[in-house]
């Protein structure tokens, strides 16, 4: 195996990459992720954003007080669609908007 | 390939009436009934479960609690299930995933030596725009996650929706959430508490009795805007269930988990959760048939070294590299001292697990080891003013900052204490 080391193992990013992505002056959380596919794989960042913000931090790049993570979008546990789709009015979308939610009570 | 190494065995005899048998890529795999797959693969030796996008190199079960994506495989027809946490039953037919070629032969191996210096996917093969097209179809047939899952066993006929409408929600049933939970019961309240785990594991996970009331889902959004949460069912147990839950209060419990250490080689098969590897152990009835190197930090670092008999516990700033191929088989420190081993269990300060609590709306401040849940001195959670707040929210035990299981537990229950007061001050 070749010798490498991972921040991100879900997209293979490794610390060679991060440091890449800081000479381009890449230097935030978000810009990272966008730059190197970080914190998008299966764990959604689970694993990766805190040594990415340690790593920040410690270069002086992030203030503790400050650094945030980035956006968590739903679902934030595995779901299938199968279980989406089992939905009924009014959680099915746009066409029952005009319905009150407390009726699904 | 040569014959897999066990990693783990049985601490007793497996009883007749508990011995079931796993079939892994065809090959008949020993488990017992209901235990968490991957530690019958671990006991069998088995670590292939997927291939790394990129350079393609061999992983394994990692986190072994629900959180990684490395244990993804297919099981009876259904792709991107965690081995971790799929429970075994007989005749369980489970697949390796992101696999491409033969069994042990995946020829797309060899790009993690050709690469040597790094792939930068900005710029490979980009132009001519001939060879772009060439490459983007190879990449495509090469990698990616399962395929669609079986028509056979596919749960889509008979999934339902389940509408809830609890007083208070408490998701996590671990040191924090059980306690809260037992004591907002034992006030009498309407409390549905909601843990992704299956109940042998919470039953070893943290102290403390369970509360009456728990449901078995993985709580996957709120929507604060709709004055929802919603959860879904294990996708292995029938019926396929989503519910959707409208509460007054919540209570998040939803705790700590590990981030990577960047170490070299950190990635190897064997190298897992020193946290989520005692679980296991706790819950299989195993224990280690290898030596065992912990790489830690912070005081609970020496303690889960001695809870797994490990060969050595060293800190991250110690190692100068983890050593194998298909699966892990050393540890090089500074000074040249190898450590030679078949597991690396990785003992970081957890993180809070924040994502539920950020989509609510809650402020997280980042404490050096994560990004914890701010609250005032009673739990009750700070939130962003933009955010509705359909309910009011709290936070208690590691979300609020890793504390462990027992002040975890106690501060569950005080924040249940200040929850009930302000509901009875609403009545």
């Amino acid at each position: 195996m070749t010798r490498r080391v991972f921040v991100c193992r879900c997209e293979d990013v490794t610390l060679d990459e991060i440091d890449h992505a800081i000479a381009r002056e890449l230097t935030t959380i978000e810009e990272i992720k966008r730059y190197t596919g970080l914190g998008t794989g299966p764990c959604q960042g689970r694993e990766c954003m805190v040594p990415l913000a340690r790593l920040l931090c410690e270069r002086g790049l992030a203030e503790p007080a400050t650094v945030q993570p980035f956006t968590a979008r739903p679902p934030t546990e595995p779901v299938t669609f199968a279980a989406l789709a089992s939905a009924q009015p009014p959680y099915t979308g746009a066409a029952d908007d005009d319905k009150d939610p407390e009726a699904a009570r | 390939m040569s014959k897999p190494r066990p990693l783990l065995e049985l601490a007793s005899p497996l009883p007749a009436d508990e011995a079931v048998t796993l079939e892994f890529d065809g090959a008949p795999i020993p488990a017992r009934a209901g235990e968490p797959v991957s530690a019958a693969l671990l006991r069998a030796g088995v670590l292939a479960t997927t291939r790394s996008p990129k350079y393609r190199r061999p992983r394994g079960p990692y986190c072994l609690r629900g959180e990684c994506g490395s244990c993804q495989v297919r099981i009876a027809g259904q792709p991107n299930l965690r081995a971790c946490t799929a429970l075994a039953r007989d005749r369980l037919a489970i697949t390796p995933q992101n696999r491409w070629g033969p069994r042990g032969l995946d020829p797309t191996g060899l790009i993690d030596q050709v690469f040597r210096g790094g792939i930068d996917h900005h710029h490979l093969v980009v132009r001519p725009r001939i060879a772009n097209a060439v490459m983007q179809k190879v990449a495509r047939t090469m990698t990616g996650f399962g395929t669609l899952p079986d028509p056979a066993t596919s749960a889509a006929a008979e999934a339902r929706q389940v509408v809830h409408t609890p007083t208070v929600l408490v998701v996590g049933a671990g040191a924090a959430g059980r306690r809260a939970a037992r004591h907002l019961e034992a006030a009498g309240v309407d409390v549905l508490c909601v843990d992704r785990r299956d109940r042998a594991t919470l039953e070893v996970a943290a102290p403390g009795p369970l509360p009456a009331e728990l449901l078995r889902a993985g709580v996957f959004a709120a929507y604060p805007h709709e004055g929802l949460w919603t959860a879904a069912s294990d996708p292995l147990e029938a019926p396929l269930e989503l519910h959707t839950i409208h509460p007054r209060a919540v209570l998040l419990a939803t705790g700590a988990r590990d981030p990577l250490l960047p170490l070299a080689n950190n990635d190897l098969p064997g190298v897992v959760s020193a946290r989520g590897l005692h679980l296991l152990l706790t819950r299989s009835g195993s224990r280690p048939a290898v030596p065992v190197v912990v790489i830690g930090e912070g005081d609970e670092a020496a303690i889960l070294g001695e809870a797994l008999g490990a060969a050595a516990v060293v800190g991250p700033e110690e190692v100068v590299e983890i050593h194998g191929g298909d699966a892990v088989d050393g540890v090089t420190l500074k000074g040249g001292r190898r450590i030679a081993c078949g597991l690396v269990a990785l003992a970081p300060i957890p993180a809070p697990t924040h994502e539920l609590a950020a989509q609510a709306g809650i402020t997280l401040r980042f404490d050096g080891h994560g990004f914890a849940a701010t609250s005032d001195e009673r739990g009750r959670a700070i939130v962003d003013p933009a955010m509705p707040q359909p309910w009011t929210l709290w936070v208690a035990g590691d979300l609020r900052g890793y504390m462990g299981p027992t002040a975890a537990a106690a501060d569950g229950e005080a924040v249940a204490a200040a929850l009930l007061e302000s509901l009875e001050g609403a009545r």
